[in-house]
């Protein structure tokens, strides 16, 4: 009987061992998937240039830089990013001389890397002469713009 | 006052350019976002004076197609009378 008393402290000091050593793999569980989740920051998408033109080609950049456009001509801004994003927004905002706005187009892009984004306007009528401006807005802050003149 | 403007030369306000019958559009090699636009969906900020008809025809080159432009944006839109400077709109690819 008197044996049997002086094994209830030893077995709950076994408990008492395991209870703490399955706190400590926890803890230590814990840190290691915090350690293996760990990825190198993605890089924020930025605006890195913006081109205009008469055309572009199938990787959506300008084949012929120009700013100087004739009133019927299709005007081409290829608007190349870089950097990483879920979910951004791309816009651009023509403008004719004094600031009247010809048109402004929204596009939502999910890059993962460096991209190529052509926003383009045209008026069937000729657009009329004069100096232009087209800027451009990650997300509605503005980064970018260009000035070119119809003649 | 119109001997006084002739004067200044104010006889006539500044005549705005008609820009009404502009089309644009975008595309872009990067994909676009899962959930927020269908592929090949675009979006556009209305400005003030527009319409969903005005905005289908700059957009599709025909404004009887606004109606696409409507039941991609009902949640957004309650009465296709009435839209808002400012608001973001889903234009979808209907080519």
């Amino acid at each position: 009987m008197l044996r049997r008393f002086w094994l209830i402290p030893v077995c709950a000091g076994v408990v008492v061992t395991a209870a703490c050593s399955k706190k400590a793999d926890t803890s230590t569980d814990t840190a290691s998937t915090t350690t293996a989740t760990t990825t190198p920051p993605a890089q924020p998408v930025s605006v890195t240039g913006v081109q205009l033109g008469k055309a572009v080609g199938a990787d959506n950049k300008v084949t012929n830089e120009t700013d100087d456009f004739k009133p019927n001509d299709t005007i081409y801004a290829s608007v190349a990013t870089d950097g990483t994003a879920p979910n951004a927004t791309l816009s651009a905002r023509w403008t004719y001389q004094d600031g009247q706005v010809v048109d402004t187009t929204s596009r939502a892009i999910a890059p993962t890397g460096a991209a190529a984004t052509e926003f383009h306007i045209s008026k069937p009528s000729g657009f009329p002469k004069g100096k232009y401006k087209v800027e451009i807005m990650l997300n509605g802050t503005s980064t970018q713009s260009k000035d070119f003149k119809v003649d | 006052m119109g001997l006084l403007d002739k004067i200044l030369g104010n006889d006539e306000p500044a005549k705005k350019a008609d820009f009404s019958d502009v089309q644009s559009g975008s595309s872009s090699t990067a994909p676009a976002p899962a959930q927020t636009t269908s592929a090949g969906a675009s979006t556009y900020t209305v400005v003030s004076g527009d319409s969903l008809s005005k905005i289908a025809k700059h957009h599709y080159g025909d404004a009887n197609k606004w109606h696409a432009i409507y039941e991609a944006n009902r949640d957004k839109i309650k009465n296709p009378d009435l839209i808002h400077p400012g608001q973001v709109l889903t234009i979808p690819d209907i080519s």
